[in-house]
């Protein structure tokens, strides 16, 4: 797991990481409509926050039953955030 | 230690052999399954606090544009600042299973520097946003919530800066490098906080700052 064949991989990260941030930052003056930025925005900043846990974190080589471990509890809090967008966006449209 | 754990739990006739052999953990130690499930609890706290902030702001019809108010070149240099210092942690740990001993004070120690300059970055944004923008904890929602959320992120930051300065110093003293039943372990579990903490900062950012 150690040795340069990682080193690599983790320089080849922190570009990924930096492009997907300068991205992220210019989507914010991109003046793109509201509901399109806020999409974009999330899913990049899940996609970064998936390449730490992976890679960083070194989730990728775990066993399946660690990766469980931490997988399935994190669905919660996304389930929570998914009903709580479905649920603004349902309230804007009706009021 | 596993073995012995299993012999343990085999002992006090816990577990059926059969459900012990369904929860591989590989070489992950239990040191680092701790810090896995620590880190679970944690983010349930985070999230907590993004899902409130999350219910106020959509609850609520005058709700400043975050870039009316934070600086938001300036954070995005402090994001830079943390994805550099997991870059860093990674190197440190890299070095310390290569029983590398100057290499890993070097990485370390680095990783410490990203640390301290994120959280005089976060010190200096937080004073020019109360004593020129007049933000504050009981001036509207938005200001409570952003200090709520970045604070709590900052602590954890302070935490993660004590505790990499405890490594380093144990690793200055050879801990983890010298000798042969030196092992890289307790970097490694360090290492997964820190990338926790530079984690949870990637998606403050986008959900305070930029939406």
């Amino acid at each position: 797991m150690s040795g340069a064949h990682s080193k690599k991989q983790y320089l080849v990260m922190f570009v990924v990481l930096t492009v997907l941030t300068a991205i992220e930052v210019g989507v914010k003056y991109l003046g793109l409509p509201r509901g399109i930025m806020i999409g974009a925005l999330i899913s990049l900043a899940l996609g970064k926050a998936a390449l730490v846990a992976l890679f960083f974190m070194h989730l990728k080589n775990e066993t399946r039953s660690l990766k469980m471990v931490v997988g399935l509890p994190m669905c919660f809090p996304a389930l929570y955030a998914v009903v709580l967008i479905i649920e603004s966006i349902a309230r804007s449209a009706f009021t | 230690m596993s073995h012995a754990a299993t012999h343990d739990a085999s002992a006090l006739g816990a577990a059926h052999p059969q459900t012990q052999e369904g929860f591989d953990f590989g070489t992950a130690t239990s040191g680092k399954l701790g810090m896995w499930i620590f880190l679970l609890t944690d983010s349930m706290s985070f999230g907590g606090l993004l899902l409130a902030y999350g219910i106020l702001r959509s609850g609520s019809h005058n709700w400043p544009d975050p870039s009316t108010r934070l600086g938001i070149p300036f954070t995005a240099g402090m994001t830079f600042l943390l994805i550099c210092s997991s870059v860093t942690m990674v190197m440190a740990l890299a070095a310390a299973q290569e029983k590398n001993k100057k290499q890993l004070l070097f990485w370390l120690g680095l990783t410490i520097l990203g640390g301290l300059l994120f959280l005089s970055g976060q010190a200096k944004e937080w004073t020019e946003l109360i004593t020129v923008k007049g933000m504050g904890l009981s001036v509207d929602q938005m200001s409570a919530t952003f200090f709520l959320i970045t604070g709590f992120h900052g602590l954890h930051v302070f935490t993660g800066v004590t505790y990499l300065s405890v490594i380093w110093i144990q690793s200055a003293k050879g801990k983890y490098t010298d000798g042969p039943k030196a092992s890289a372990n307790n970097i490694e579990v360090a290492g997964l906080f820190w990338h926790f903490v530079d984690l949870v900062w990637i998606l403050v950012f986008t959900f305070i700052y930029l939406i």
